[in-house]
């Protein structure tokens, strides 16, 4: 009896084991010529975000470029490291990371923009009558931490206004925005414009949101390079954002192949696929510009701007540095 | 600083030792511990030397691996300015009510259990359930329900020391002789006499381990609440550090930890030696 119950146990163990085994994410390698391996920190776990490099993974966008991805969810700060380091040479990161680990030393370059606004905003019920920044003003406000690309956000929203940041009740709640709003323990709270208010409306609530880029233009999401990467293999870096622009041109063009393809990289129950898809449709609003890629330099110096105000960054640093157009498609 | 006990001095961290010099003069007193510390101070100076060949010879960069000397610059600024003080009390503060919280209630449970089997019968598996629960999973959601100040960090502490202390204080109060509460029993001992008298002193040297255990874990618990919910203390500086890629001050901030966790367990061994001396 107590045999069968360990061969039991080891058999549920095994299959489990066999029906958990990660996706593989690495395409099959059928060409003539190697391909070139990259391991890509995404800074997030897997989500519909990221369309555009499961368009470019799936459609082989990436290996006609002679490229092998495969995606790594991680930190974003330890992607940043690794880049930093010349570990890795890519990772998907949000403008904010690079002034600042540029300012310890870490040679990284922006090479390509892919959100083209600021995605932070601030949420709060209709009902509360806040609709502007200065509506904040005395509120409490919920903010997941205070750092990250959230908090500089948030900051560079008030700096935009005038507002102060002790003009307000700023609380630490972690991701808990949709609960925290709900229960009215918080009268608004810093979100992704993407996200968030897209799950309330969901759940029946109607918000206000106030979105950041729609007050400062700031440096956002996109791809990360180094400067040795930059100057050794410069083919690879043009063909890694040649690929990302072709899924984000997909994903603008056809979102529900976008969705379709995402899903097979992103576990979504069946009951989420009308809030993920609107998810999906938010952010993509995010993407549609007239120069896929490109880095403004007014949204990096308000970037710099921005840090500076917070402290964050307190040595000169020459943000020209911090990113390139050199390597988008001509 | 604490006077450590033997134990905490030499090579047996974890086990009691009797004091054998206890009787001799202050000044071979004074020579042992020297002797005993030496080999903490020698290993201490290896790894830094050893750290530092690393560092060197790797020629990694500092926000990968800072040398010692990079990381003591680090702390002598942030003591400079302050805030590693400032932030290490509000982690003390929140370890010290933790602490307090999950001991008091898993000593006061213990006691229950270690008295009724049944009571053991119909909560051990909830409890020991209870266990299974990944903090780090439950914490935002005690963020939700308690807010994200001071409460929610000391719970998240407080439930992480409570098991430990459970399990000793069951095992501590079972492991009483039954002759001896046969002989507490023919002297008509009332319950208080009893549990003053007997149990507690019986029980003492087992629920002082868990305590041991608890105090050092009672630091994870801290840092987990301050890393769900960054505003202050130890885990919010680690926090900050990390996402400004300032490698030197989160290895501040991992020290800091390890000598307030080290403290607290030299505090506890301390206690130990001082109500358990009847023991030698």
């Amino acid at each position: 009896m107590k045999r069968n119950a360990i061969l039991f146990t080891a058999c549920f163990f095994l299959l489990a084991a066999c029906g958990l085994a990660p996706r593989t994410t690495v395409p099959q390698i059928t060409g003539e010529q190697p391909l070139t391996p990259v391991r890509l920190p995404m800074g997030y776990i897997p989500n519909v975000q990221f369309a555009p490099f499961y368009i470019a993974q799936e459609k082989g966008y990436f290996k006609e470029e002679g490229i092998t991805v495969e995606f790594d969810y991680r930190f974003e700060t330890d992607g940043v490291a690794l880049v930093g380091a010349g570990t890795l040479p890519f990772a998907v990161v949000s403008g904010d990371q690079v002034p600042l680990a540029r300012a310890q030393g870490l040679p990284v370059v922006f090479v390509a923009t892919w959100w083209n606004g600021y995605p932070v905003a601030v949420m709060a019920m209709k009902a509360s009558g806040i609709q502007t920044v200065a509506d904040l003003k005395g509120k409490k406000v919920g903010i997941p931490a205070l750092s990250g690309a959230s908090y500089v956000g948030f900051r560079a929203l008030l700096n935009s206004e005038g507002v102060k940041e002790d003009e307000l009740q700023l609380e630490v709640i972690n991701y808990t925005q949709v609960e925290s709003l709900i229960s009215g323990k918080e009268d608004a709270v810093v979100v992704y414009a993407n996200n968030e208010p897209v799950q309330m409306r969901a759940r029946g609530y109607e918000v206000n949101v106030i979105r950041v880029a729609d007050f400062v233009n700031l440096a956002s999401n996109g791809l990360l390079s180094n400067e040795k990467i930059l100057r050794e293999k410069s083919d690879l870096v043009r063909g890694m954002i040649r690929a990302i622009l072709r899924g984000v041109r997909d994903a603008i063009a056809d979102p529900d192949e976008a969705y379709t393809i995402s899903k097979k990289y992103v576990d979504i129950p069946a009951e989420q696929d009308a809030v993920q898809k609107q998810v999906l449709a938010a952010s993509i609003e995010f993407w549609r510009t007239d120069k896929p890629g490109w880095s403004d330099p007014a949204a990096w110096q308000n970037m710099e701007l921005t840090l500076r105000s917070m402290g964050l960054l307190t040595q000169p640093l020459d943000i020209t540095k911090a990113y390139s157009n050199d390597f988008l498609p001509a | 600083m604490i006077p450590l006990p033997r134990s905490l001095c030499g090579f047996g961290v974890f086990v009691m030792t009797s004091q054998p010099g206890a009787k001799n003069s202050a000044s071979s007193g004074k020579r042992s511990s020297i002797l005993r510390l030496l080999p903490i101070g020698a290993a201490a100076v290896v790894c830094l030397l050893t750290w530092q060949g690393i560092v060197f010879f790797s020629r990694l960069p500092a926000f990968i691996l800072p040398g010692p000397l990079g990381v003591f610059g680090r702390l002598v600024k942030v003591i400079g300015d302050g805030s590693l003080l400032r932030q290490t009390g509000y982690t003390l503060m929140e370890v010290v009510a933790g602490m307090a919280l999950g001991v008091g209630a898993a000593a006061g449970l213990g006691y229950v259990l270690s008295k009724s089997r049944l009571v053991e019968r119909v909560l051990a598996p909830y409890i020991v359930a209870t266990q299974a629960i990944p903090v780090v999973a439950v914490a935002p959601l005690l963020v939700i329900w308690l807010g994200s100040g001071l409460l929610s960090k000391v719970l998240i502490c407080a439930l992480i020391v409570f098991f430990p202390v459970l399990i000793n204080t069951v095992v501590g109060l079972r492991s009483v002789s039954a002759n001896l509460r046969e002989l507490m029993r023919s002297l008509g001992a009332t319950r208080w006499q009893n549990f003053r008298y007997l149990e507690l002193p019986a029980a003492l040297p087992i629920l002082l381990g868990g305590l041991k255990v608890g105090a050092t874990l009672s630091v994870i618990g801290a840092v987990v609440g301050e890393f769900i919910a960054p505003d202050r203390g130890l885990g919010y500086l680690i926090s900050v550090a990390r996402g400004q890629y300032d490698t030197a001050l989160v290895f501040v901030g991992v020290f800091t930890l390890v000598l307030m966790a080290l403290s607290l367990y030299g505090l506890v061994a301390w206690a130990e030696s001082r109500f358990l001396s009847w023991r030698e």
